[in-house]
Protein backbone atom coordinates (compact mmCIF):
# COMPACT_ATOMS: atom_id res chain seq x y z
CA UNK A 1 0.00 0.00 0.00
CA UNK A 2 1.06 3.29 -0.77
CA UNK A 3 1.53 6.58 1.52
CA UNK A 4 -1.32 7.26 4.26
CA UNK A 5 -4.07 9.27 2.57
CA UNK A 6 -5.32 13.02 3.86
CA UNK A 7 -7.80 13.70 6.34
CA UNK A 8 -9.62 16.13 3.60
CA UNK A 9 -9.08 13.35 0.69
CA UNK A 10 -10.76 10.48 3.19
CA UNK A 11 -13.75 12.26 3.90
CA UNK A 12 -14.32 13.58 0.46
CA UNK A 13 -14.27 9.78 -0.94
CA UNK A 14 -17.00 8.97 2.09
CA UNK A 15 -19.46 11.64 1.09
CA UNK A 16 -18.76 11.00 -2.64
CA UNK A 17 -19.42 7.28 -2.21
CA UNK A 18 -22.55 7.84 0.12
CA UNK A 19 -24.18 10.07 -2.69
CA UNK A 20 -23.37 7.98 -5.74
CA UNK A 21 -24.37 4.89 -4.04
CA UNK A 22 -27.41 6.08 -2.98
CA UNK A 23 -28.52 7.56 -6.40
CA UNK A 24 -27.71 4.39 -8.08
CA UNK A 25 -30.12 2.35 -5.60
CA UNK A 26 -32.74 4.90 -5.24
CA UNK A 27 -33.53 6.65 -8.87
CA UNK A 28 -34.81 3.27 -10.25
CA UNK A 29 -36.84 2.85 -7.61
CA UNK A 30 -38.54 5.87 -7.94
CA UNK A 31 -38.84 6.41 -11.40
CA UNK A 32 -40.20 2.87 -11.86
CA UNK A 33 -42.28 2.22 -8.96
CA UNK A 34 -44.89 4.60 -10.49
CA UNK A 35 -45.18 3.23 -13.85
CA UNK A 36 -45.84 -0.44 -14.82
CA UNK A 37 -43.57 -1.60 -16.92
CA UNK A 38 -44.34 -2.89 -20.30
CA UNK A 39 -44.25 -7.25 -20.23
CA UNK A 40 -40.87 -7.14 -22.17
CA UNK A 41 -39.19 -5.05 -19.66
CA UNK A 42 -41.08 -7.48 -16.76
CA UNK A 43 -39.48 -10.62 -18.27
CA UNK A 44 -35.97 -8.66 -18.87
CA UNK A 45 -35.73 -7.96 -15.23
CA UNK A 46 -36.83 -11.62 -14.47
CA UNK A 47 -33.30 -12.66 -15.64
CA UNK A 48 -31.21 -9.62 -14.37
CA UNK A 49 -30.80 -11.21 -10.65
CA UNK A 50 -29.73 -14.27 -12.19
CA UNK A 51 -27.39 -12.53 -14.29
CA UNK A 52 -25.57 -10.56 -12.37
CA UNK A 53 -25.11 -13.45 -9.42
CA UNK A 54 -23.73 -15.66 -12.32
CA UNK A 55 -21.22 -12.68 -13.40
CA UNK A 56 -20.84 -11.99 -9.93
CA UNK A 57 -19.14 -15.92 -9.04
CA UNK A 58 -17.36 -16.21 -12.67
CA UNK A 59 -15.12 -13.18 -10.94
CA UNK A 60 -15.11 -13.39 -7.61
CA UNK A 61 -13.76 -16.93 -8.17
CA UNK A 62 -12.09 -17.13 -11.57
CA UNK A 63 -10.29 -13.67 -10.93
CA UNK A 64 -10.16 -13.43 -7.32
CA UNK A 65 -8.78 -9.63 -6.83
CA UNK A 66 -8.59 -9.79 -10.75
CA UNK A 67 -5.70 -12.24 -11.28
CA UNK A 68 -6.19 -14.97 -12.63
CA UNK A 69 -5.64 -18.18 -10.89
CA UNK A 70 -4.73 -21.32 -12.91
CA UNK A 71 -7.91 -23.34 -12.70
CA UNK A 72 -6.84 -26.92 -11.45
CA UNK A 73 -4.24 -24.68 -8.23
CA UNK A 74 -7.42 -22.33 -7.52
CA UNK A 75 -9.65 -23.35 -4.49
CA UNK A 76 -11.93 -21.47 -4.81
CA UNK A 77 -13.23 -23.57 -7.36
CA UNK A 78 -14.30 -26.58 -5.66
CA UNK A 79 -15.27 -24.21 -2.46
CA UNK A 80 -17.87 -22.55 -4.92
CA UNK A 81 -19.18 -26.20 -5.78
CA UNK A 82 -19.29 -27.38 -2.11
CA UNK A 83 -21.37 -23.43 -0.97
CA UNK A 84 -23.44 -24.02 -3.56
CA UNK A 85 -24.06 -27.45 -2.98
CA UNK A 86 -24.85 -27.24 0.17
CA UNK A 87 -26.99 -24.52 0.15
CA UNK A 88 -29.11 -26.88 -2.38
CA UNK A 89 -29.25 -29.01 0.36
CA UNK A 90 -29.84 -26.51 3.34
CA UNK A 91 -31.40 -23.76 2.11
CA UNK A 92 -28.83 -21.76 4.80
CA UNK A 93 -27.03 -19.25 4.10
CA UNK A 94 -24.92 -19.22 6.84
CA UNK A 95 -24.23 -22.72 6.69
CA UNK A 96 -23.26 -22.58 2.59
CA UNK A 97 -21.01 -19.59 3.41
CA UNK A 98 -19.09 -21.18 5.82
CA UNK A 99 -18.68 -24.57 4.30
CA UNK A 100 -17.79 -22.22 0.79
CA UNK A 101 -14.96 -20.78 3.37
CA UNK A 102 -14.25 -24.20 5.36
CA UNK A 103 -13.45 -25.56 1.92
CA UNK A 104 -10.98 -22.76 0.69
CA UNK A 105 -9.00 -23.00 3.40
CA UNK A 106 -8.51 -26.34 3.62
CA UNK A 107 -7.42 -26.79 -0.04
CA UNK A 108 -5.60 -23.63 0.06
CA UNK A 109 -3.53 -25.40 2.44
CA UNK A 110 -2.90 -28.46 0.55
CA UNK A 111 -2.43 -26.72 -2.89
CA UNK B 1 -35.31 4.12 13.86
CA UNK B 2 -38.51 4.81 15.65
CA UNK B 3 -40.57 6.46 12.27
CA UNK B 4 -40.26 2.92 11.04
CA UNK B 5 -43.15 1.12 11.55
CA UNK B 6 -45.85 3.96 10.78
CA UNK B 7 -43.86 4.20 7.57
CA UNK B 8 -44.22 0.67 6.42
CA UNK B 9 -47.65 0.36 6.99
CA UNK B 10 -48.54 -0.04 3.80
CA UNK B 11 -48.44 -3.45 2.14
CA UNK B 12 -46.97 -4.93 -1.18
CA UNK B 13 -49.66 -5.09 -3.17
CA UNK B 14 -49.57 -8.45 -5.06
CA UNK B 15 -48.81 -10.17 -1.61
CA UNK B 16 -52.51 -11.86 -0.33
CA UNK B 17 -51.14 -14.10 2.90
CA UNK B 18 -52.28 -13.24 6.30
CA UNK B 19 -49.05 -11.11 7.26
CA UNK B 20 -47.99 -9.89 11.04
CA UNK B 21 -48.22 -6.18 11.89
CA UNK B 22 -45.38 -3.81 10.87
CA UNK B 23 -43.51 -4.90 14.40
CA UNK B 24 -43.80 -8.21 13.68
CA UNK B 25 -42.66 -8.53 10.02
CA UNK B 26 -39.46 -6.12 10.88
CA UNK B 27 -38.51 -8.90 13.32
CA UNK B 28 -39.34 -11.69 10.95
CA UNK B 29 -36.76 -10.14 8.59
CA UNK B 30 -34.22 -9.58 11.36
CA UNK B 31 -34.16 -12.98 11.60
CA UNK B 32 -34.40 -13.89 7.53
CA UNK B 33 -31.29 -11.18 7.45
CA UNK B 34 -29.38 -13.23 10.10
CA UNK B 35 -27.25 -15.03 7.64
CA UNK B 36 -26.41 -11.66 5.96
CA UNK B 37 -25.60 -10.20 9.31
CA UNK B 38 -23.14 -13.42 9.77
CA UNK B 39 -21.30 -12.99 6.57
CA UNK B 40 -21.01 -9.65 6.10
CA UNK B 41 -19.54 -9.21 10.03
CA UNK B 42 -16.05 -11.22 8.81
CA UNK B 43 -15.77 -9.18 5.33
CA UNK B 44 -16.68 -5.81 6.98
CA UNK B 45 -13.56 -6.45 9.86
CA UNK B 46 -11.79 -7.07 6.42
CA UNK B 47 -12.39 -4.07 5.16
CA UNK B 48 -11.77 -2.02 8.60
CA UNK B 49 -8.33 -3.62 8.91
CA UNK B 50 -7.70 -2.51 4.93
CA UNK B 51 -8.85 1.08 5.81
CA UNK B 52 -7.01 1.56 9.26
CA UNK B 53 -3.78 0.59 7.59
CA UNK B 54 -4.04 3.19 4.45
CA UNK B 55 -4.83 5.70 7.15
CA UNK B 56 -8.22 5.76 8.09
CA UNK B 57 -9.68 6.45 11.69
CA UNK B 58 -11.79 3.57 13.27
CA UNK B 59 -14.79 6.09 12.85
CA UNK B 60 -13.57 7.23 9.02
CA UNK B 61 -13.63 3.31 8.31
CA UNK B 62 -17.36 3.43 10.30
CA UNK B 63 -18.99 6.06 8.47
CA UNK B 64 -17.32 4.61 4.93
CA UNK B 65 -19.34 1.60 6.03
CA UNK B 66 -22.42 3.06 6.99
CA UNK B 67 -23.41 5.83 4.81
CA UNK B 68 -21.56 3.74 1.57
CA UNK B 69 -23.13 -0.15 2.11
CA UNK B 70 -20.93 -0.79 -1.05
CA UNK B 71 -19.15 -4.43 -0.50
CA UNK B 72 -17.22 -4.92 -3.28
CA UNK B 73 -16.94 -1.12 -4.08
CA UNK B 74 -15.27 -0.28 -0.97
CA UNK B 75 -12.64 -2.73 -1.27
CA UNK B 76 -12.63 -1.44 -4.93
CA UNK B 77 -12.18 2.53 -3.43
CA UNK B 78 -9.12 1.25 -0.97
CA UNK B 79 -7.00 -0.84 -3.58
CA UNK B 80 -6.92 2.14 -6.32
CA UNK B 81 -6.82 5.09 -3.55
CA UNK B 82 -4.02 3.03 -2.20
CA UNK B 83 -2.41 2.57 -5.45
CA UNK B 84 -2.28 5.95 -6.39
CA UNK B 85 -5.59 7.19 -8.10
CA UNK B 86 -7.23 10.59 -7.37
CA UNK B 87 -10.42 10.84 -5.66
CA UNK B 88 -12.67 11.44 -8.44
CA UNK B 89 -11.44 8.44 -10.25
CA UNK B 90 -11.90 5.91 -7.91
CA UNK B 91 -15.80 7.27 -7.16
CA UNK B 92 -16.42 6.86 -11.05
CA UNK B 93 -14.98 3.24 -10.70
CA UNK B 94 -16.82 2.18 -7.63
CA UNK B 95 -19.85 3.63 -9.57
CA UNK B 96 -19.46 1.62 -12.56
CA UNK B 97 -18.79 -1.64 -10.36
CA UNK B 98 -22.01 -0.85 -8.28
CA UNK B 99 -23.81 -0.22 -11.38
CA UNK B 100 -25.84 -3.07 -10.68
CA UNK B 101 -27.66 -1.66 -7.80
CA UNK B 102 -29.67 0.10 -10.69
CA UNK B 103 -30.71 -3.24 -11.96
CA UNK B 104 -32.09 -4.29 -8.65
CA UNK B 105 -33.56 -1.19 -7.71
CA UNK B 106 -35.54 -1.90 -11.09
CA UNK B 107 -36.28 -4.91 -10.48
CA UNK B 108 -37.52 -4.33 -7.25
CA UNK B 109 -39.61 -1.68 -8.50
CA UNK B 110 -42.46 -2.89 -9.28
CA UNK B 111 -42.76 -4.71 -5.69
CA UNK B 112 -42.97 -1.70 -3.78
CA UNK B 113 -45.63 0.35 -5.87
CA UNK B 114 -47.59 1.93 -2.87
CA UNK B 115 -44.79 2.09 -0.39
CA UNK B 116 -43.85 5.48 1.39
CA UNK B 117 -41.33 7.44 0.30
CA UNK B 118 -39.35 7.15 3.87
CA UNK B 119 -39.81 3.17 3.44
CA UNK B 120 -38.94 3.38 -0.02
CA UNK B 121 -35.73 5.27 0.87
CA UNK B 122 -34.34 2.94 3.45
CA UNK B 123 -34.94 0.21 1.30
CA UNK B 124 -33.18 1.81 -1.23
CA UNK B 125 -30.54 2.47 1.04
CA UNK B 126 -29.73 -0.97 2.17
CA UNK B 127 -30.19 -2.01 -1.04
CA UNK B 128 -27.15 -4.83 -1.90
CA UNK B 129 -26.13 -8.18 -3.51
CA UNK B 130 -27.67 -10.11 -0.39
CA UNK B 131 -30.08 -8.25 0.79
CA UNK B 132 -31.65 -7.90 -2.54
CA UNK B 133 -31.20 -11.70 -2.92
CA UNK B 134 -33.07 -12.26 0.34
CA UNK B 135 -36.10 -9.85 -0.42
CA UNK B 136 -36.78 -10.92 -4.18
CA UNK B 137 -37.15 -15.04 -2.85
CA UNK B 138 -39.04 -13.48 -0.21
CA UNK B 139 -41.57 -11.74 -2.73
CA UNK B 140 -41.72 -14.91 -5.18
CA UNK B 141 -42.48 -16.96 -2.29
CA UNK B 142 -44.97 -14.35 -1.14
CA UNK B 143 -43.60 -14.14 2.31
CA UNK B 144 -42.08 -10.52 2.01
CA UNK B 145 -43.97 -7.41 3.30
CA UNK B 146 -41.99 -3.32 3.22
CA UNK B 147 -41.12 -4.05 7.37
CA UNK B 148 -39.63 -7.43 6.98
CA UNK B 149 -37.67 -5.94 4.24
CA UNK B 150 -36.91 -2.94 5.84
CA UNK B 151 -35.54 -5.80 8.81
CA UNK B 152 -33.20 -7.46 6.50
CA UNK B 153 -31.94 -4.28 5.56
CA UNK B 154 -31.60 -3.21 8.72
CA UNK B 155 -29.65 -6.36 10.28
CA UNK B 156 -27.16 -6.58 7.22
CA UNK B 157 -26.47 -3.16 7.61
CA UNK B 158 -25.56 -3.86 11.78
CA UNK B 159 -23.20 -6.90 10.36
CA UNK B 160 -21.42 -4.15 8.12
CA UNK B 161 -20.85 -1.59 10.35
CA UNK B 162 -19.84 -3.52 13.71
CA UNK B 163 -17.54 -5.78 11.67
CA UNK B 164 -15.97 -2.10 10.04
CA UNK B 165 -15.87 -0.89 13.54
CA UNK B 166 -14.14 -4.54 14.75
CA UNK B 167 -11.60 -4.87 11.99
CA UNK B 168 -10.60 -1.06 12.28
CA UNK B 169 -10.06 -0.71 15.85
CA UNK B 170 -8.16 -4.46 16.31
CA UNK B 171 -6.49 -3.92 13.19
CA UNK B 172 -2.70 -3.92 14.88
CA UNK B 173 -4.04 -7.11 16.42
CA UNK B 174 -5.33 -9.57 12.85
CA UNK B 175 -2.15 -9.78 11.10
CA UNK B 176 -3.82 -11.50 7.97
CA UNK B 177 -7.61 -11.44 8.06
CA UNK B 178 -7.29 -13.61 4.77
CA UNK B 179 -5.51 -16.45 6.97
CA UNK B 180 -9.31 -17.25 8.21
CA UNK B 181 -10.57 -17.19 4.42
CA UNK B 182 -12.13 -13.96 4.77
CA UNK B 183 -11.25 -12.90 1.25
CA UNK B 184 -13.80 -16.14 0.14
CA UNK B 185 -16.38 -15.51 1.84
CA UNK B 186 -18.04 -12.80 -0.75
CA UNK B 187 -17.76 -15.92 -3.29
CA UNK B 188 -19.21 -18.34 -1.23
CA UNK B 189 -21.86 -16.35 -0.34
CA UNK B 190 -22.95 -15.44 -4.18
CA UNK B 191 -22.46 -19.12 -4.86
CA UNK B 192 -25.49 -19.69 -2.67
CA UNK B 193 -27.53 -16.86 -3.92
CA UNK B 194 -27.20 -17.85 -7.37
CA UNK B 195 -28.63 -21.51 -6.34
CA UNK B 196 -31.47 -19.27 -4.56
CA UNK B 197 -31.88 -17.24 -7.64
CA UNK B 198 -32.15 -20.09 -10.19
CA UNK B 199 -36.17 -20.74 -10.02
CA UNK B 200 -35.97 -22.98 -13.44
CA UNK B 201 -33.76 -24.46 -16.29
CA UNK B 202 -33.58 -21.47 -18.53
CA UNK B 203 -32.73 -19.43 -15.05
CA UNK B 204 -29.44 -21.46 -14.91
CA UNK B 205 -28.43 -21.37 -18.24
CA UNK B 206 -28.56 -17.79 -18.05
CA UNK B 207 -26.36 -17.08 -15.08
CA UNK B 208 -23.80 -19.57 -16.82
CA UNK B 209 -24.11 -17.27 -19.89
CA UNK B 210 -23.15 -14.45 -17.65
CA UNK B 211 -20.10 -16.13 -15.72
CA UNK B 212 -19.22 -17.09 -19.45
CA UNK B 213 -19.35 -14.00 -20.83
CA UNK B 214 -16.70 -12.66 -17.60
CA UNK B 215 -14.57 -14.89 -18.62
CA UNK B 216 -14.88 -14.55 -22.44
CA UNK B 217 -14.26 -10.39 -21.25
CA UNK B 218 -11.23 -11.34 -19.28
CA UNK B 219 -9.97 -13.07 -22.21
CA UNK B 220 -10.38 -10.60 -24.44
CA UNK B 221 -8.81 -7.90 -22.36
CA UNK B 222 -5.33 -10.14 -22.30
CA UNK B 223 -5.37 -10.20 -25.93
CA UNK B 224 -5.30 -6.39 -25.86
CA UNK B 225 -9.06 -5.59 -26.45
CA UNK B 226 -9.21 -2.42 -24.31
CA UNK B 227 -12.71 -2.74 -21.74
CA UNK B 228 -12.20 -1.33 -18.44
CA UNK B 229 -12.68 -4.49 -16.14
CA UNK B 230 -15.04 -2.52 -14.06
CA UNK B 231 -17.52 -2.57 -16.46
CA UNK B 232 -16.94 -6.64 -16.91
CA UNK B 233 -20.15 -7.45 -14.58
CA UNK B 234 -22.53 -5.35 -15.82
CA UNK B 235 -21.43 -5.68 -19.52
CA UNK B 236 -22.16 -9.52 -18.34
CA UNK B 237 -24.80 -9.09 -16.86
CA UNK B 238 -26.87 -7.07 -19.24
CA UNK B 239 -26.15 -9.14 -22.42
CA UNK B 240 -26.79 -12.30 -20.27
CA UNK B 241 -30.33 -10.96 -19.32
CA UNK B 242 -31.38 -9.68 -23.13
CA UNK B 243 -30.15 -12.57 -25.02
CA UNK B 244 -32.27 -14.40 -22.31
CA UNK B 245 -35.45 -12.29 -22.95
CA UNK B 246 -35.03 -12.39 -26.71
CA UNK B 247 -34.34 -16.36 -26.50
CA UNK B 248 -37.56 -16.78 -24.50
CA UNK B 249 -39.86 -14.57 -26.73
CA UNK B 250 -42.90 -16.27 -27.68
CA UNK B 251 -42.98 -19.47 -25.53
Amino acid sequence: MGAELSTAAVLALIAGMAVTNFALRAIPLTLLSRVDPPEIVRRWLSFVPISVMGALVASEVLFPGGATLPPLSNPGIPAAVVAALTFRLSRSFLGATMAGVITYVLLRALL
Amino acid sequence: MSSFPDALKERIPQQESGSPSPAGGFAAGLSAGLPVFLGYAPVGAAFGVLASRLGFSVWEAAACSATALAGAGQFIALSLLGGGATVPATLIATAVVNLRYVLFSATLAPHLKGVSRPARSWLAFTLTDETFAVNITGIRKGMATPASMAGVGFIAWCGWVLGTIAGASGAGLISDPRAWGVDFAMAAMFSALFVALAENRSHVVTGVAAGALVLALHWASSMGVRIEPSWFIVIAAISAATIATVASNGR
